[in-house]
């Protein structure tokens, strides 16, 4: 084989075994989901005995289809929110002289646990009357997460090059117009790794859940399967299936949006 | 052409600050400066009281050398593989692809859910992995059961866990170098090796620096993880800040005052390492004139 | 707050003039103003924020009535959704006109959920099925609403005689004051696995210093495939904390003496917490990563001959979708040690339902406590396979329903519930000693401390704390 072509093969076969090794875990999850409750711990990592009825049962455990509901809603929300917030914020930072100051600031906001934060934050819900309520948590992710949307795209803007705006602005544009209509277009695949990375920040967030949405209405995903850590006798299986109901929507969202990673400047940028 | 750029840029993001930096701070400070438990806040001034009983706690001071160990350890492992994969799925080609995205899974599942696998997996008696360890002359393997075996458990479900965010950035990182010098490397004989320093590298730096600062910072907050899988323990081996201040806080004594204190001490040392981290990045993209 | 100036302050790139210049003073001087204020602000909101304490429920207040319309908000644990919701919910329905909306919570977050909710005004709940444990946590955040007066006027109405002496108290009783009646009765018991028994022939330990030996015998004797004792070992209170007391009350020990002094260091202590250290080489690899979910999971595969843990195991083990043991087990009183003879069981969890002081219908939160508590509810859901609800009054207990759905678990159950079982501390704070003597307990279990180091250290934080 010509190197080239060995070249290919070794590449191919890497990623397939990391690919494997990554996914065992996963695996496992619905290995556990299609067992009886008898079967969990039965030393393999398929099942002996194989059963559907977690799929069904986990609905009358949990109130699974609303919870879905709720991660979804809150974790859209979240990811527009934070990234309608960031992107003029990262242009700012990037750009602007002494603008790594905000980005300083928000990186110290991001530090710290939000543990303790939870009580002001709930003072803070019940005066705007959004405690239990999924806008409430739809403001709490979005801005908690400003800073890592922030924090990444700012490094997408850096890259590139400031002629391009420069030109722009030569042109006639004004700052912001330069940005919007030279910067963004080649800013879409930051765009699009910024809302992706919020929303699974969002969607798999367990601290703020537990706390600022309390009532079967508005609890999420991540509350629902920690009631079934709540359970003397954990109800394994269907934990693993709400789990899994709860990430193959998501996976087909990652899915369809990694498309939209491909790019990078096109060829008709420098022009 | 940059001091033009306008301050309403940043206006809502600087809201958004205040609502949760600024805002929350105060009264975490006020929290911490006085006798609070989570039932009765601000009651009386204490002083530097809750401070002091923070950093005599036996759990909480070692618990951020701890911390620091692991967000290093978590951040080199993140970035270095995130970035191999990543281009390792860039020589496949220009799309992320399936594998790509089954890649993706780790990050996209629950925490809670993680945790549950793999504690399953790694139970010694009846665990998925039981099995398969016996056959490879491992039977009985535990490492869940020791202090440096579960420290490094999580941390290698960590890495399994947030690697994928790294190569999701880098490999959208990769998709900016310019195919025109990739080409003109190529034509100017440069290997492989040359070829990644001169003229990808410089085109990723910026977005690298930004996935380790991230990486370090989501490696200090871990917390899931350790409620579901080892609670803080065995002993206190996987007691993580987080997790001890969640105790102090939320559980125990709902002693807020406390946690408060810790909190702000936290911060304070995440704040210091992730500025060494930034200090050097900024040098290092300053030294490469980006 | 310096570490946000540092940050602040100090540029990025290293050519920036740092914070001598003007604009970074200034703008550090107008941020320490804003969380300044919002410092000062903090402490309005919060006490805009809490409610203004204990109130007491009126002596008048309903035992029954018709609640036609009106839906009353529970906050309950995990386990006990089943009871509610399938259950009770349909009776109350029918008996009073009124809905239940259950939310539930893992026991975990249970209590600091129900303190948050009164505390900061949201109030969203109107009845608290709590923790007896967390009691003194939630009557010292004004959680739960003063019953006593109602509970007096009462007492024959709401039958109180006829619960269990050996909870009532307990559950419902802080201070010289009642604020909630007895819902679920929880106690451990040992449950053994009698295939595993047999083969290696032993008998179901009366004493620890049995159970011990029978685990070290039958680890060895069965080569890895299958293990003496379960013990759970995770270090939270729930979970290590009801191993090291189910060992504790065997001796006769309590963790605070008559006179109210803890008694951590007593022999009783001293012997419980050796024989957690010597069991655990031979029990289920390893104790101290173990929490239950993985020991009753262990228990049911049969890995396991010895288990002490919550009653309502006893519906599992015989359940053939569960339980790869349905038929070969049995449940003994937990082991006695010491002096003492008589066995004993603690009251290792054990519920009550209160009224929140933050309910918006009170009187229909008073009717529905009285009549879920009552003879006819209890026994209804103690009957029901899969509700998971112990009695809570004698009447109960002896009940033919009850036994039918616990099998072979009755002896030893009746007996626990039916003698002094050992109460956990209560007051505002014990969370925080229990977990403090956990901690300890784990690093004796560890080998990194001596069993009496520990205890001694467990000690002295409680005689901190409880002066």
């Amino acid at each position: 084989m010509n190197p080239t072509r060995r070249h290919y093969w070794a590449v191919r076969v890497a990623l397939a075994v990391i690919a494997i090794a990554a996914l065992i875990p996963v695996g496992y999850l619905v290995s556990l989901s299609l067992r009886p409750p008898d079967d969990v711990l039965n030393s393999r990592l398929w099942p002996t005995e194989w059963t559907l009825t977690n799929f069904t049962k986990v609905f009358d455990t949990i109130a699974l289809g609303t919870m879905l509901r709720n991660s979804w809603v809150i974790a859209v929300g979240a990811a527009l929110l934070a990234v309608v917030i960031a992107t003029p914020a990262a242009y700012f930072t990037a750009r602007r002289y002494r603008g790594e100051r905000l980005l300083t600031a928000l990186l110290a906001s991001y530090c710290a646990p939000p543990i303790v934060a939870i009580i002001p934050l709930f003072f803070l819900l019940r005066y705007a009357g959004l405690t239990n309520n999924l806008l409430g948590l739809v403001v709490v992710n979005g801005i908690a997460n400003v800073p890592v949307a922030v924090w990444l795209l700012d490094g997408f803007v850096r890259r590139i090059p400031v002629e391009i705006e420069e030109a722009a602005v030569i042109d006639g544009l004004s700052v912001v117009g330069a940005f919007r209509k030279a910067v963004l277009p080649l800013l879409w695949p930051g765009v699009v790794a910024a809302l992706l990375v919020v929303f699974f920040l969002s969607y798999n967030d367990f601290l703020f859940a537990v706390y600022l949405a309390v009532t079967k209405e508005s609890q999420t995903l991540t509350v629902g399967l920690s009631l079934f850590q709540g359970d003397r006798n954990v109800q394994f299986g269907q934990q693993a299936a709400a789990g899994l109901l709860g990430i193959a929507p998501v996976y087909v969202l990652a899915l369809a949006a990694q498309r939209y990673l491909v790019g990078g400047l096109a060829t008709g940028a420098t022009k | 052409m940059s001091r033009r750029v306008p301050l309403w840029l940043a206006l809502p993001a600087v809201a958004g600050l205040l609502l949760f930096l600024v805002y929350p701070t105060g009264y975490l400070i006020a929290l911490a400066i006085t006798h609070s438990s989570l039932a009765h806040r601000l009651r009386s001034f204490s002083g530097v009281e809750n401070f002091s009983s923070a950093l005599s706690s036996a759990a909480f001071v070692p618990s951020l050398a701890r911390s620091t160990v692991f967000a290093v350890l978590a951040t080199v492992a993140t970035t270095s593989l995130g970035l191999t994969l990543a281009v390792l799925l860039r020589a496949r080609g220009t799309k992320f692809g399936v594998v790509g995205a089954l890649l993706l899974l780790p990050l996209v599942t629950a925490p809670v859910l993680i945790g549950v696998a793999w504690k399953l997996l790694l139970a010694p008696v009846g665990g998925g992995f039981a099995q398969a360890f016996s056959a490879i002359g491992l039977g009985g393997f535990n490492p869940l059961g020791s202090g440096v075996g579960a420290f490094l458990v999580i941390l290698l479900i960590h890495v399994w866990q947030w690697t994928p965010f790294a190569v999701l950035i880098s490999f959208a990182a990769l998709g900016v170098v310019r195919p025109e010098l990739l080409e003109s490397a190529r034509i100017d004989g440069a290997g492989t090796w040359r070829t990644f320093t001169t003229v990808v590298w410089p085109a990723i730096a910026p977005t690298q620096w930004a996935v380790a600062v991230l990486e370090l910072v989501i490696g200090y907050k871990v917390f899931d993880l350790i409620v579901v899988i080892t609670a803080g323990g065995p002993g206190f081996a996987t007691t993580l800040s987080p997790y001890a201040i969640y105790q102090t806080g939320l559980r125990g004594s709902f002693d807020m005052g406390t946690a408060a204190a810790q909190t702000l001490i936290f911060a304070a040392v995440v704040g210091a390492v992730a500025t060494i981290v930034t200090a050097t990045r900024a040098r290092a993209l300053k030294a490469e004139g980006s | 707050m310096s570490f946000y100036l540092a940050l602040g302050g100090r540029g990025f790139i290293a050519s920036e003039v740092v914070t001598t210049s003007p604009f970074s003073r200034r703008r550090a001087l107008q941020l320490i103003g804003l969380a300044g204020g919002a410092a000062v602000l903090g402490p309005v909101l919060a006490a805009c924020g809490s409610s203004d304490g204990a109130r007491a429920l009126a002596g008048n207040a309903p035992v029954s009535g018709r609640f036609d319309g009106v839906t009353l908000k529970l906050l309950v644990n995990q386990p006990h959704v089943t009871s509610f919701r399938d259950v009770l919910a349909p009776a109350w329905k029918a008996a009073s006109g009124g809905d239940l909306d259950v939310t539930a919570a893992p026991y975990d977050q249970l209590t600091s959920k129900q303190i948050l909710d009164v505390q900061s005004g949201t109030g969203e709940f109107d009845v608290f099925d709590y923790f007896y444990f967390g009691l003194g946590d939630l009557v010292d955040a004004g959680a739960l609403t003063d019953l006593t007066a109602w509970i007096d006027t009462n007492k024959d109405k709401i039958d109180v005689a006829g619960f269990l002496p050996s909870i009532y108290d307990p559950y419902t009783l802080l201070g010289g004051k009642r604020y909630g009646l007895p819902y679920d009765g929880d106690v451990h018991i040992l449950f053994y696995n009698a295939e595993l028994l047999d083969r290696y022939k032993v008998e179901p330990p009366k004493t620890w210093d049995e159970y011990d030996a029978i685990s070290a015998k039958i680890t060895t004797d069965a080569k890895g495939s299958a293990y003496g004792a379960i013990v759970s070992g995770q270090q939270v209170p729930m979970i290590l904390g009801c191993s090291f007391i189910n060992r504790l009350t065997g001796y006769g020990g309590e963790l605070v003496d008559a006179n109210g002094k803890p008694a951590l260091t007593s022999d009783a202590a001293i012997a419980a917490a050796n024989h957690l250290v010597a069991v655990a080489p031979s029990a289920l690899p390893t104790p101290l990563q173990i929490g239950f979910d993985q020991a009753n999971q262990a228990f049911l595969s049969g890995q396991g001959a010895l288990l002490d843990t919550w009653t309502d195991m006893a519906l599992r083990a015989e359940d053939p979708t569960a339980s790869k043991i349905a038929g070969r087990w049995g449940a003994v009183s937990l082991p006695v040690g010491g002096t003492n003879k008589t066995p004993r069981t603690a009251l290792d969890a054990g519920f009550g339902l209160g009224i929140s002081t933050a309910a918006k219908n009170p009187d229909a939160a008073a009717a529905f406590v009285a009549w879920a508590t009552a003879a006819a509810q209890n026994l209804s859901v103690s009957s029901t396979a899969g509700a998971g609800i112990d009695p809570i009054r004698g009447a109960v207990l002896g009940a033919d329903g009850y036994a039918k759905v616990v099998t072979k678990a009755i002896g030893p159950i009746r007996e626990g519930l039916g003698g002094r079982p050992l109460v956990w501390p209560k007051e505002a704070g014990a969370p925080k000693l229990l977990q403090d003597l956990v901690d300890q307990l784990a690093l004796a279990i560890a080998g990194s401390q001596t069993v009496e180091q520990s205890l001694g250290n467990a000690q002295s934080s409680w005689e901190k704390s409880l002066t």
